[in-house]
C-alpha cells in the first residue's frame, strides 16, 4: 500500500502537476488499453524524467535498507549500516578521482559511476583481506578493518578534493550528499540486476540470520555453515550497495534507520525484517526524494539531508510509542 | 561405541590445551568430565562437537569421523549446549527451540509439520507448555537452562554435549536439569558427555567419569573409583574426602594442601 502511494506521489508531484487519473490512463494506453489523455510534453516529463527517477529511488531505497538490515544481522550490531565495511569511502574516493580529473566540463564524466563502483568494491575487498580471513577472523576484526580502510580512503579522498579546483570541489560535495537528479532509464537498467540479485540473496538469508542471533559457535553447532553464510551475505549486501551508491552517491540514514523502524514494528526476526525493509526502504526514498525536489523548487535539497530530517523524527516517535507498549 | 576420542590434541594459539586424550563413551550412557578450572574441559567438548579443529587425533561419533562432516551433517549427529548460551533478543521460546531443527529442514526451507511435532514433543516432555510464548530473554536461569536443553533435544541427535549445564542454578534446579537428562539417557538411549564442577553430582548421575588436568586424562572409570582416586585430590590441589550418605558418595573438600596448620 505504502509503496503504491509513494510511487504515485513520485510520479504526480513536481513543477508540472500531472493528475493521478491521467497517469493511470497513460499507463494503460502503454499497455494498449484506452486513450492517452496526456500532452506529448507531459508524457515526456512523466516517462522520461519522473518515472526513471521514481524507479531508481525504489531500487536505491530497497537495496540500502535491506543491506543495512542484513549487516545488522550478520554483525549482530544495531549500529551497522551498509557503509560499515568501507563501501562509502571507497565509492567516494573513486567518484572524486573521476570528478577531479576532467578539467572543467560542467557535466560530471560518464565514468564516475564506474570508478565509484570499483572504489567501493576495492574497499570491501581490502577490508575482507585485512579482517575477514584466517583463524582469528571474527565480525569484530572485520568491523575494525572496515573502520581502518574507511579512514584511509576518506583521507585520500579529502586530499584529492583539497587539490582540486573550486568547481570540482562543489561537484564532489554534491555527489557525496547523494541525489537522484541524474536518473535515466539507462541508470535504472544498470542498477536493476544488482539490486534484484543482491536484495534477493539478502532476503533469502533471513532464516540464516535468525540462527546466527545465538552467536557463531552455537549457530555452527546447530548446523549453520557460519563462515560461508557470512561471506555470501556480506558480498551480496556490499555489491548491491556499491551498485546503487555508484549511481546516486552517498545517501545516508536509509540503511540504518529503515531496518530499525521495521524491527520496532514487526519484532526481531530477520525473516520479517528483511522483506519489509525492501518495501519500506523503497517507499521511504521515493517519498523523501519527492520532498527533496519540491520543497525548494526549482533547486533541490540533497536527498541525504531529507532522509535524515524525516527519518529521525519518525524513528523517535515509533521508539517512544513502542516503549509505551512494552512497559 | 558412540563417542570415541582417540589421541586428541588441540592447540589454542601456541598453548596446548588438550594433550593426547582418549575417551570411549558407550551409546546410551552418561560420561562426566571433571577437573579443575583451565583443565581443558570446555575445549575438549568443543573439539568433540567439531567446533575446534584438533591438530592431531580424531573424534568419531557413531562410527563417523566428525572432521569429515560439514556443519549440517554434524548437527544431525551431535548437539552442543555451551556453558553460557547467547540469549537472542525478542525471540519466543517455541521459535528458539525450533532453531534446533535447523539442521533438519535446512536454510531455505521452512520447518515442516514433522519439525513442529518434534518441537511440541520436546516442549511437553520438558514441561515448557506455559513458557512457549514467553520471550527467551525474560526467563529465569532455571527456565532458560531447560529451554536451551529443549533446543538441544529438538535437534534429535543421539549424542548431546553439555558444558556445565548447572551453572548459575540453585540446588533444586541443578538436580532438576540433571534428572531430566538422566531420564533421556535411560528412556531414549541418549548418549551424554557433560562437564560438571560438583563432584557429588558428577558421581551421582554419570556412568563413567573422566578426570582431566592440564589437558590430560589423569583418571577414568566408574565414578565411585575416580572420586576415591588419589589423582583427584592431586589434580585439584586440595584434600577431598568421600563419605557415604544413603549409599551415595558425597565428596567434601578439605582445606587446600598446606593451608591447614
Amino acid at each position: 500500500m505504502l509503496l503504491i502511494v509513494a510511487m504515485f506521489c513520485g510520479l504526480a508531484i513536481g513543477p508540472t502537476p500531472i493528475s493521478l487519473s491521467s497517469i493511470v490512463s497513460s499507463l494503460l494506453s502503454h499497455c494498449g488499453i484506452g486513450h492517452n489523455a496526456l500532452s506529448p510534453l507531459d508524457q515526456t516529463i512523466l516517462w522520461q524524467i519522473r518515472a526513471p527517477r521514481m524507479v531508481l529511488g525504489l531500487l536505491v531505497g530497497a537495496m540500502l535498507a535491506v543491506a543495512g538490515g542484513t549487516y545488522q544481522g550478520v554483525f549482530r550490531n544495531p549500529l551497522a549500516d551498509p557503509y560499515l565495511l568501507g563501501v562509502a569511502a571507497g565509492a567516494g574516493l573513486g567518484a572524486t578521482i573521476a570528478l577531479v580529473h576532467d578539467g572543467g566540463v560542467v557535466n560530471p564524466p560518464a565514468w564516475t559511476p564506474l570508478l565509484a563502483f570499483i572504489g567501493a568494491m576495492t574497499a570491501v575487498a581490502l577490508t575482507w583481506v585485512i579482517g575477514g580471513r584466517g583463524a582469528y577472523a571474527t565480525p569484530a576484526t572485520l568491523i575494525l578493518a572496515g573502520v581502518a580502510v574507511a579512514a584511509l580512503l576518506t583521507s585520500a579522498q579529502t586530499f584529492l578534493q583539497q587539490q582540486a579546483s573550486a568547481q570540482s570541489i562543489a561537484r564532489v560535495y554534491i555527489w557525496l550528499l547523494g541525489s537522484l537528479a541524474t536518473s535515466s532509464w539507462s541508470s535504472v537498467w544498470g542498477v536493476l540486476p544488482y539490486v534484484v540479485v543482491c536484495a534477493g540473496v539478502c532476503v533469502g538469508a533471513g532464516r540464516a540470520l535468525d540462527v546466527m542471533s545465538v552467536g557463531e559457535d552455537e549457530a555452527r553447532a546447530l548446523g549453520l555453515p557460519v563462515r560461508r553464510v557470512r561471506a555470501i551475505v556480506i558480498l551480496a549486501s556490499s555489491l548491491g550497495t556499491a551498485a546503487v551508491v555508484s549511481v546516486v552517491g552517498l545517501i545516508g540514514f536509509v540503511g540504518i534507520i529503515v531496518p530499525h523502524i521495521v524491527r520496532l514494528v514487526v519484532g526481531t526476526s530477520y525473516r520479517r525484517i528483511l522483506p519489509l525493509s525492501v518495501l519500506v526502504g523503497a517507499s521511504f526514498v521515493v517519498f523523501t526524494d519527492t520532498i527533496a525536489r519540491t520543497v525548494l523548487a526549482p533547486s533541490e535539497l540533497p536527498l541525504g539531508v531529507v532522509t535524515a530530517i524525516i527519518g529521525a523524527p519518525v524513528f523517535v516517535v515509533i521508539l517512544s510509542l513502542r516503549r509505551g507498549v512494552t512497559q | 561405541m558412540s563417542v570415541i576420542v582417540e589421541h586428541l590434541g588441540l592447540r589454542l594459539g601456541k598453548k596446548t590445551v588438550i594433550d593426547d586424550v582418549s575417551i570411549d563413551v558407550a551409546s546410551g550412557t552418561w560420561c562426566t568430565i571433571v577437573g579443575p578450572n583451565g583443565a581443558g574441559k570446555t575445549s575438549l567438548l568443543a573439539a568433540i562437537a567439531g567446533l575446534r579443529r584438533p591438530h592431531i587425533g580424531s573424534v568419531q561419533i557413531d562410527g563417523v569421523a566428525i572432521e569429515s562432516l560439514n556443519e549440517r551433517a554434524r548437527a544431525q549427529r551431535v548437539a552442543f549446549v555451551p556453558q553460557s548460551p547467547v540469549v537472542p533478543a525478542g525471540m519466543n521460546v517455541a521459535d528458539y527451540i525450533m532453531l534446533g531443527r535447523q539442521s533438519s529442514h535446512g536454510l531455505l526451507r521452512a520447518p515442516a509439520t514433522f519439525d513442529r511435532q518434534i518441537v511440541e514433543g520436546v516442549i511437553e516432555r520438558l514441561d515448557l507448555i506455559d513458557l512457549r510464548t514467553r520471550d527467551v530473554a525474560t526467563l529465569s536461569g532455571g527456565e532458560r537452562q531447560r529451554v536451551v536443553l529443549a533446543r538441544a533435544l529438538a535437534q534429535g541427535t543421539r549424542t548431546i554435549l553439555l558444558d556445565e549445564p548447572t551453572t548459575g542454578l540453585d540446588v533444586r534446579h541443578q538436580m532438576d536439569i540433571l534428572e531430566l537428562l538422566r531420564k533421556e539417557v535411560d528412556e531414549c538411549e541418549l548418549t551424554v558427555v557433560a562437564t560438571l564442577h560438583d563432584l557429588t553430582q558428577a558421581g551421582l548421575f554419570a556412568d563413567h567419569m573422566v578426570l582431566l588436568r592440564d589437558g590430560q586424562v589423569r583418571a577414568a572409570g566408574a565414578p565411585a573409583d575416580v572420586v576415591r582416586s588419589s589423582a583427584l585430590s592431586e589434580s585439584y590441589g586440595t584434600t577431598l574426602h568421600v563419605v557415604e550418605v544413603d549409599g551415595r558418595d558425597v565428596v567434601i573438600a578439605g582445606r587446600p594442601v598446606g593451608a591447614d596448620k
